[in-house]
């Protein structure tokens, strides 16, 4: 890593724009990394959702970051603001972990999956593409998006690789 | 298997991570019903540290004294003698949890703000559930449960391909390979480290079984309020390690503390709004 980089955590609930030498990194387990990134501008963006809908309704309102439905729109808002717009950035996605089958608690067991499902439809309807993920299964994952060129250095399960795929 | 290695470590006190020699006086004391304020005062400013850490931590917004704390005895007069050993307990477990454990893949000091997040969640469904626990009791469970990966990440190196290749179709909980490559779990770490430092037995019980609370024999319904918030945190990527989300909630927890599903959704969902409220004990 560059001198010159500066290391954005993304907390949890939380969306963070970078570009040039930044690199965003944040930790998921059944929440999502939504990692957008335009190769021509180096400008890259990862929102970390926890679930896809609120379920009392009111709390979006206070913590809009926190769900897919909310956090989503804002995304794509801020990339906007970095001179970013939707033709421009394509994404990949991370998380969503959950191996907790059988059990009876309903909400754990299928907030990863959830969360899967809202992002991909909300690509889809804006005509975002999705050309990388790494969803799903029990791991722990942490990214790293270097906005330089776009690689996103993933860690799961003891092994760690980059990915450079961005368009 | 590692384990006469393991076995070897935790029969050296000089390799084991150490609480301060102040720090086990005052919890010392601490135990006794008729403890004098004064005498406690003074054995905590015998450690520099601890005591800039008392005051600190006594006029910060998590808190919230009603006024000023100058001295260590202010704080005592002002919080109370139990909230004082939960800052005193809080400064000493964060020495010795503020590392990174890069074979567990805990970087940037990841293990204290999840074993706070525990800590915090586990107090706050003691009081939400109204459970007849003490608060702090679940605090400080909470606070300890993962201290055992300590002594258990050092020996990852010589062993760590080949979990590596289990964790590729692994289908069980992460601590029974712990056991496999090391001979102990860290919840059986955790337990040998809290009994050296002289912590009463319903704490040694909870930390032994935070991740099977079935098994508890001391405290069930603690060891499941831990259980509950150690797993949501996991789920919430705070701290997750290379275990990931291995071991599912257990439902022998749910019905021991009344923790309804509904509960289960609006922890979670708060778990930024608690991290946000531990700012200040987040950077002790």
């Amino acid at each position: 890593m560059s001198i010159k980089s500066k290391i954005i955590n993304v907390g949890i609930a939380d969306i963070k724009v970078g570009k040039d030498m930044d690199v965003l990194r944040t930790t998921l387990g059944s929440c999502i990394g939504i990692v957008l990134y335009d190769p021509e501008q180096k400008v890259g963006a990862i929102s970390h959702i926890m679930l896809a809908k609120d379920p009392t309704g009111k709390d979006a309102v206070k913590f809009p970051h926190k769900y897919g439905e909310t956090a989503l729109p804002i995304l794509i808002e801020m990339m906007k603001q970095q001179g970013s717009n939707i033709g421009q950035y394509s994404c990949r996605m991370f998380g969503g972990a959950s191996m907790f089958k059988g059990i009876n608690s309903q909400f754990l067991q299928n907030i990863g999956e959830q969360n899967i499902i809202i992002v991909k439809k909300f690509m889809e309807e804006n005509k975002i593409p999705v050309i990388v993920e790494d969803v799903a299964g029990n791991e722990g994952r942490t990214i790293s998006l270097y906005c330089d060129d776009g690689r996103v250095l993933l860690k799961k399960a003891g092994m760690e690789k980059y990915l450079y795929k961005v368009r | 298997m590692l384990k006469s290695k393991v076995d070897e470590i935790l029969q050296d006190v000089n390799k084991l991570p150490a609480i301060s020699a102040v720090v086990s006086k005052v919890l010392e004391k601490l135990q006794k019903p008729d403890v004098n304020i004064a005498d406690l005062a003074q054995e905590i400013s015998k450690d520099p540290a601890i005591t800039a850490n008392v005051i600190k931590l006594s006029n910060s917004a998590y808190y919230r004294a009603s006024k000023p704390i100058r001295t260590v005895q202010e704080a005592l007069m002002t919080l109370g003698i139990k909230t004082v050993k939960e800052i005193v307990l809080l400064t000493a477990a964060k020495g010795i949890l503020s590392q990174d454990l890069n074979s567990y893949q805990l970087e940037a000091a990841q293990l204290w703000t999840s074993s706070l997040l525990v800590a915090e969640l586990s107090s706050k469904i003691v009081q939400h559930k109204k459970l007849k626990i003490d608060k702090d009791l679940a605090f400080t469970s909470g606070l300890l449960c993962s201290v055992g990966k300590i002594v258990l990440a050092q020996f990852f190196s010589p062993v760590m391909m080949q979990i590596k290749a289990d964790l590729k179709d692994n289908q069980e909980p992460f601590p029974n390979l712990e056991k496999k490559y090391f001979g102990y779990t860290h919840m059986e770490v955790s337990e040998n480290l809290l009994k050296r430092w002289n912590f009463p037995q319903e704490l040694t019980d909870v930390v032994a079984n935070y991740l099977t609370p079935e098994n508890s024999k001391n405290n069930p319904i603690l060891t499941s309020v831990v259980h509950i918030a150690s797993i949501l945190i996991v789920v919430s990527g705070i701290g997750i390690d290379i275990g990931g989300e291995s071991v599912p909630i257990s439902p022998f927890a749910l019905s021991q503390t009344g923790v309804t599903e509904a509960d289960i959704e609006t922890y979670f969902v708060h778990i930024p709004d608690l991290q946000a409220g531990l700012a200040d004990l987040l950077n002790v």
